[in-house]
């Protein structure tokens, strides 16, 4: 164990009770999550269960309506602007579409925290810079704009800037959505490196189940605001609930077509589904 | 009749909302300030730099059209005002007219529109495409607050620009007066100049000027508030830049008016 | 010089550095001074890592501009004793590649 990990919490995450609303329409119902420290744990469920809405309240991007939201320790409902801003400082984010400063370089980007919080010199900066560029497999491309990348590499160098600063908890939405297997796979094994050498806590949101079951300690299941179950892989895997087994097996709505009511779809003018 | 409820519904709801955005646009100035004061102590410094490229593509790019508009309407009042005054006899005072009209209303007035639909633009862009592409809430969850890096600086650049381009649209403005002028008052251009600047006193200068900062900052102000706004990806963006530029110009000529008032006894 | 954080050694022919503790955005820029005024005065330098409990991307940095420094001025510069943590984190860079490390 490492003296850092001595200021890290054992539990890097504590949501109790989370009630969160978009308008008048309830999103998340009474919501309670953790993540241990060193943890990388798989946020699953299919879409509106609320997944990407636990991640943008744990990142204390909205005020929950009711319920308490403890990060690193640290309540970030109480605890005062400016300690919440200091409080980030540990946290890294990969966002699902990159979320790169269009108007600089790779390479700004990624030293761009750097830059604002720390006041290193520009060598080191450029060095700490080109070293998490080469720890996602980027080294060289510091100079390419992020509008010259293909999807793969914009994944990865969001995840250079999101672990620039070294964060204790680093947070990834859909790493592998709209990547080819085989890219997506290599992100998997980037996000296990990480946390195998660097002593990262890890959340991970996605609805790949492979990836999933690659490089989860445990996954929560989310349903319609509620955490269903957090268990994992194996438990998961043999699971018997049934919105559970319609996740894992995927069941398409297509399953049991009807011919004639499908050319009906395809065909009539005024259809609408009954 | 339901059609009658809905359009008052509507009425409501855009009432409201023009509210609501009022109300963001005065936090983000006063958030402004607050970060341009509290930012060392809580690391969100504000870069010098970054106010000086602003002040670049913000005031000296916008110099060459503002100076070019600001002649043409100088020569244009001349063609006006001597003829109107032609009739009273009363050319001489020609000179006069322009150079308070000048440098207390039109300076102002028109460099205002100009900055409004080039800056006000790019600022409603820029903040737009940046809410859509999610970089404002990598900036929030990275700590950075984004008022300090995306307002604050073009706020300053503008309030130090403005006056700036006044002045030199003042001189300008007058010069092309002159241009159409001296041959009727029969005096030359530089006399011509040396008395605009006699005739003018303090207070017609600082009208504009005040006006110009006033400007400033409803250009910025606007442009921002509706960049934040911006929902409906690609297409939120164009609607954005389009309402910045039109709303940021009728606040613009309404508060030119009020200045007017208030300022002119 | 003596600090908590490095001690060192010094011979005609060459200074080991001892760190200890916690290298971070704190005291790294110590780390990197401390490095390169050795370097000035040494021929080979050595830093020795095994009571390094944390080290952070800074820390790393200050290390491979000792290396920069060295390489360019004709000088040796060598690791030595990684912890485990600090191999962890070299190794994740690649940086195992580039460094000369000693037992």
């Amino acid at each position: 164990m490492t003296s850092q990990n001595h200021k890290t919490p054992d539990k890097v995450i504590e949501v109790t009770d989370l009630v969160t609303h978009y308008g008048t329409r309830k999103i998340l119902d009474g919501m309670n999550f953790e993540v241990e420290r060193g943890e990388i744990r798989v946020i699953m469920g299919g879409s509106g269960s609320g997944k990407s809405t636990l991640l943008w309240y744990i990142l204390g991007l909205y005020k929950p309506t009711e319920g308490r939201i403890k990060v690193l320790g640290e309540d970030i409902n109480q605890i005062s602007f400016n300690e919440h801003l200091k409080l980030k400082q540990n946290i890294g984010v990969s966002f699902q579409s990159g979320a790169l400063f269009s108007s600089m370089s790779v390479g700004e980007n990624v030293a761009f925290p750097l830059r604002e919080f720390t006041d290193l010199d520009e060598n080191t900066i450029r060095i700490i810079t080109r070293m998490k560029l080469e720890v996602v497999n980027l080294g060289g491309f510091h100079k390419l704009m992020p509008s010259q990348l293909s999807g793969g590499m914009i994944k990865r160098a969001a995840l250079a800037r999101a672990i620039v600063m070294d964060p204790k908890l680093l947070f990834f939405d859909e790493p592998s959505a709209g990547l080819d297997p085989v890219v997506a796979s290599e992100i998997d094994d980037l996000i296990l490196s990480l946390r195998d050498n660097m002593g990262m806590s890890m959340v991970v949101v996605t609805h790949e189940l492979e990836s999933a079951f690659k490089i989860a300690d445990r996954i929560t299941v989310l349903d319609q605001g509620k955490n269903l179950l957090t268990a994992s892989v194996e438990e998961v895997k043999k699971s018997k609930n049934k919105r559970i087994m319609d996740l894992l097996q995927r069941r398409s709505r297509h399953d049991k077509l009807d011919p004639e009511e499908y050319l009906r779809r395809l065909t009539q003018e005024n259809y609408t589904l009954s | 009749m339901t059609k009658l409820t809905q359009k008052v519904e509507n009425l409501g709801q855009m009432t409201v909302q023009a509210l609501e955005r009022l109300g963001f646009a005065m936090r983000l100035f006063w958030d402004s300030f607050y970060w341009l004061i509290a930012g060392r102590k809580y690391k969100q410094r504000l870069r010098f730099s970054q106010v000086v490229k602003y002040i670049k593509s913000e005031g000296v790019d916008a110099l060459p059209i503002v100076l070019m508009l600001a002649l043409v309407v100088g020569m244009m009042l001349a063609i006006q005002l001597i003829y109107a005054l032609e009739a009273f006899g009363a050319e001489s005072q020609v000179l006069l007219a322009i150079a308070k009209s000048v440098t207390r209303e039109f300076s102002p007035l028109i460099t205002g529109i100009i900055v409004a639909g080039r800056s006000g633009a790019a600022i409603a862009a820029r903040i737009g495409s940046q809410t859509v592409s999610q970089e404002i809430d990598a900036l929030n969850v990275m700590g950075v607050v984004p008022v300090r890096y995306l307002v604050l600086p073009p706020l300053l650049a503008l309030i130090i620009s403005m006056p700036l381009l006044i002045i030199a649209a003042d001189i300008v403005a007058i010069f092309g007066g002159a241009l159409f002028s001296v041959t009727k008052l029969d005096m030359s251009i530089s006399a011509y100049m040396v008395d605009s600047f006699n005739v003018l006193v303090v207070g017609d200068i600082m009208q504009g000027l005040i006006k110009s900062v006033v400007f400033g900052i409803i250009i910025v102000l606007v442009g921002a508030t509706t960049g934040f706004y911006v929902t409906n990806g690609a297409e939120g963006v164009g609607k954005a830049t389009t309402t910045a530029v039109v709303v940021s110009i009728s606040f613009i000529v309404f508060a030119d008016m009020i200045a007017s008032f208030f300022l002119t006894k | 010089m003596k600090s908590d954080l490095i001690n060192f050694e010094k011979d005609d022919h060459h200074c080991t550095l001892f760190v200890q503790g916690d290298v971070d955005l704190s005291n790294s820029s110590e780390l990197r001074k401390t490095i390169l005024s050795a370097l000035k005065t040494s021929p080979l330098v050595e830093v020795d890592l095994a009571d390094v409990t944390y080290i952070d991307s800074s820390g790393i940095a200050a290390l491979v501009e000792g290396l920069q420094y060295a390489n360019n001025h004709d000088k040796s510069f060598h690791l030595k004793r990684l912890s485990a943590h600090v191999k962890s984190i070299i190794e994740l860079a690649r940086l195992d590649q580039v460094f000369t490390i000693d037992d």
